[in-house]
């Protein structure tokens, strides 16, 4: 009967033991996860309301090729045949040859969807966040090509090289879980 | 093993090595893994087809009673070509504490229409987003209340708007221009058609990107219509649709938003277009009626909306948006033969520009809002001397930004329209902005483009969705 009692009772505490490893475990990702929602961690983000296509961002972030690249705000887009994002001023043709195309690395692939409206699509790894064609789009169109600082490539620098520049101070730091002004979703209003 | 053997043999070893390297520095193509950008990647389709329109086949009388006026605004830029009202009416210089003295609205389909104001009667070709339809509208100045409607079934979608052009207005004909350029001539007291012109497809013409914007043009009782394609410009009857006389084009210029303004000089009456191609002057009337006088190819872009400006020494203004900036011409008459030269031509950041309105002329300057590709001018309203657009004699400054909004002249008054239905009241200065006072017309406003209408001191404005009338009368 002691044995008996002695075993049992080694089982309980093995099983005890365990329930409060796993107890444990769980709670440290829940912790874990809880303060990586609540901790104030901070990224850099590129206002597309504020930022005046300088050209800089390509050139000075230490990435190379820079971790600013163009996003589209398919919403906003006018999906034109006369795109002022896509073409350069007075372009010979509204054709896709490269000396109609504004962008230095045919990074904007130009599809037909029907007439009159073509789309335009972003191509991350080709390109360099010049920002010729938010230049364009800003100019002559709605706006929906912009900005932004792409986190998985961003070294999130404490002291980043493209906002020490920034000629309209458009590089600020977000909240990390609002890491994007997306244009549409993020507006001059809302932010004021 | 000797010295001079084993230099012997490290030396043809380098020969040779660099032999191989020779070789593949010339055999391999750096650009090998790159794509050449070339013409049908975006499988671009081979255009709409032409649809079967029955021009002015819809009519619809809702009422026939109306409060008869005296004034009119007959046509784009008004009875001058001028955008400037001269009637004596005395406007408000400020929308006091009460607002804007709105007497009607309308809702319309997405567009950058204009109307046209015939004594009491107020014309507009709207796109009937559910009939699926080009309509001129007819109401009555004073109430708002529709008289009726007349157009025709056509598929138009949605392009930044639809509707771009106003209605020329005579005592006895109405002239409309849709977005796919049909042309409608109608009897202006009962709204019967007269006769239709499909003018993209009897002059093998393109509709210009996002739908035509040229305004057509009665001149006496004829019908000016620059069409582009297998003619430049064509001179129709509107008494009985024939064609009085076509100008030829050999050059295949285009159509462009531009309308055609008539203009004399040197002893000539002609009109004065900007087509895709070149600036030219066509003979008005003489025998020669309907041939080029003059042309300038400096002028040539691919998007053109304004109008030329054209001044009486003889100089014309053209400017447009998209980058292409502006240029001052000199018209030149010697024994009746007529040469152009270009003064200046520069970029929008250089001077006076503008993407769709048209340029003021008034006392001896010409006024504008600059496009946003303007530099540190974008969009604000300056004043030039024609001498030399490129000086701003002013700007409105950089807390006075407007858009691409119309702006003119009445009672001794600026009046501007931003995007956002915003209306500015300002004191026509060559010295400096003064602004009176400014509403907000239309409440979440957009796209407000379309240019004004004036008469006995109602004005007619609109945003891409909503007509609005406002007496303006002290």
């Amino acid at each position: 009967m002691e044995d008996n009692s002695r075993s049992k009772n080694r089982r309980e505490f093995i099983q005890s033991g365990m329930r409060l490893s796993l107890a444990l475990a769980l709670g440290s990702v829940s912790g874990l996860a809880l303060s990586k929602v609540v901790k104030d961690e901070y990224v850099w983000q590129i206002d597309p309301f504020e930022c005046t296509q300088c050209g800089r961002c390509a050139t000075e972030c230490v990435m190379t090729p820079s971790a600013v690249k163009c996003v589209h705000a398919y919403d906003l887009c006018g999906y034109c045949d006369l795109c002022g994002g896509y073409f350069k001023p007075d372009a010979n043709q509204l054709s896709t040859a490269a000396e109609n195309q504004l962008c230095p690395t045919a990074a904007i692939e130009r599809r037909f969807i029907e007439e009159p409206y073509f789309e335009y699509i972003i191509n991350e790894d080709l390109c360099i966040g010049c920002a010729k064609c938010v230049e364009g789009c800003t100019a002559f169109g709605n706006g929906s090509l912009h900005l932004q600082i792409i986190h998985d490539i961003c070294l999130n620098c404490n002291e980043c090289a493209i906002a020490r520049v920034c000629p309209s101070n458009a590089i600020k730091r977000v909240k990390a879980e609002n890491s994007y002004l997306i244009k549409g979703d993020f507006s001059k209003e809302q932010e004021s | 093993m000797e010295s001079s053997q084993f230099i012997r043999i490290i030396s043809v070893s380098l020969v040779i090595l660099f032999l191989v390297f020779l070789v593949w520095w010339l055999q391999t193509d750096p650009t090998a893994g790159l794509d050449v950008s070339m013409e049908g990647a975006d499988n671009r389709g081979a255009g709409v087809e032409a649809q079967e329109v029955e021009i002015g086949e819809y009519f619809k009388e809702f009422s026939t009673g109306y409060t008869e006026l005296s004034e009119i605004w007959p046509r784009f830029r008004g009875l001058d070509f001028d955008n400037i009202s001269k009637s004596p009416t005395k406007l408000i210089d400020d929308f006091g504490s009460t607002g804007p003295k709105i007497l009607w609205t309308k809702d319309l389909g997405e567009g950058h229409s204009g109307a046209a104001i015939y004594k009491g009667l107020v014309y507009i070709l709207d796109y009937d987003e559910e009939k699926r339809a080009d309509l001129l509208r007819c109401y009555s100045l004073i109430d708002g209340k529709e008289m009726w409607v007349r157009g025709y079934g056509l598929n138009v979608k949605r392009n930044h708007g639809m509707s771009r052009t106003i209605p020329a207005i005579t005592d006895d004909y109405i002239l409309t221009m849709g977005p796919m350029c049909h042309v409608m001539c109608l009897d202006r007291e009962t709204g019967e058609l007269i006769w239709g012109l499909d003018v993209a497809g009897e002059y093998e013409s393109e509709v210009p990107l996002w739908y035509t914007g040229q305004c057509p043009l009665i001149d006496g009782d004829q019908a000016i219509i620059a069409s582009g394609g297998k003619s430049l410009m064509v001179a129709i009857d509107c008494e009985t649709g024939e064609k009085v006389w076509e100008t030829p084009n050999p050059e295949g210029w285009k159509m462009s938003h531009s309308s055609v303004i008539p203009f004399t000089f040197g002893g000539r009456k002609m009109y004065v277009y900007s087509a895709i191609g070149a600036l030219a002057g066509v003979a008005a009337d003489g025998d020669d009626a309907g041939k080029i006088l003059w042309h300038t190819p400096v002028w040539n872009h691919s998007v053109v909306a304004p109008s030329p400006v054209c001044m009486p020494d003889g100089k014309i203004f053209m400017t447009a948006g998209y980058g292409a900036g502006a240029m001052m011409a000199q018209l030149s008459e010697n024994n009746g033969q007529f040469s152009v030269e270009v003064l200046s031509k520069y970029p929008p950041r250089d001077g006076l520009a503008c993407e769709q309105q048209t340029p003021l002329f008034w006392n001896g300057h010409l006024f504008g809002i600059v496009p946003k590709d303007g530099g540190p001018n974008r969009n604000q309203l300056v004043c030039v001397h024609p001498d030399d657009p490129q000086k701003m004699v002013w700007t409105s400054g950089t807390e006075n930004r407007f858009g691409l909004g119309p702006y003119f002249m009445a009672d001794g008054k600026l009046f501007i329209l931003k995007d956002d239905g915003t209306l500015f009241i300002a004191r026509p200065s060559t010295e400096r902005y003064i602004e009176l006072d400014q509403v907000k017309v239309i409440e979440d406003g957009h796209d407000a483009w379309a240019p004004f209408a004036i008469a006995n001191g109602y004005l007619i404005m609109r945003d891409s969705k909503t007509l609005v009338c406002i007496d303006l009368n002290v």
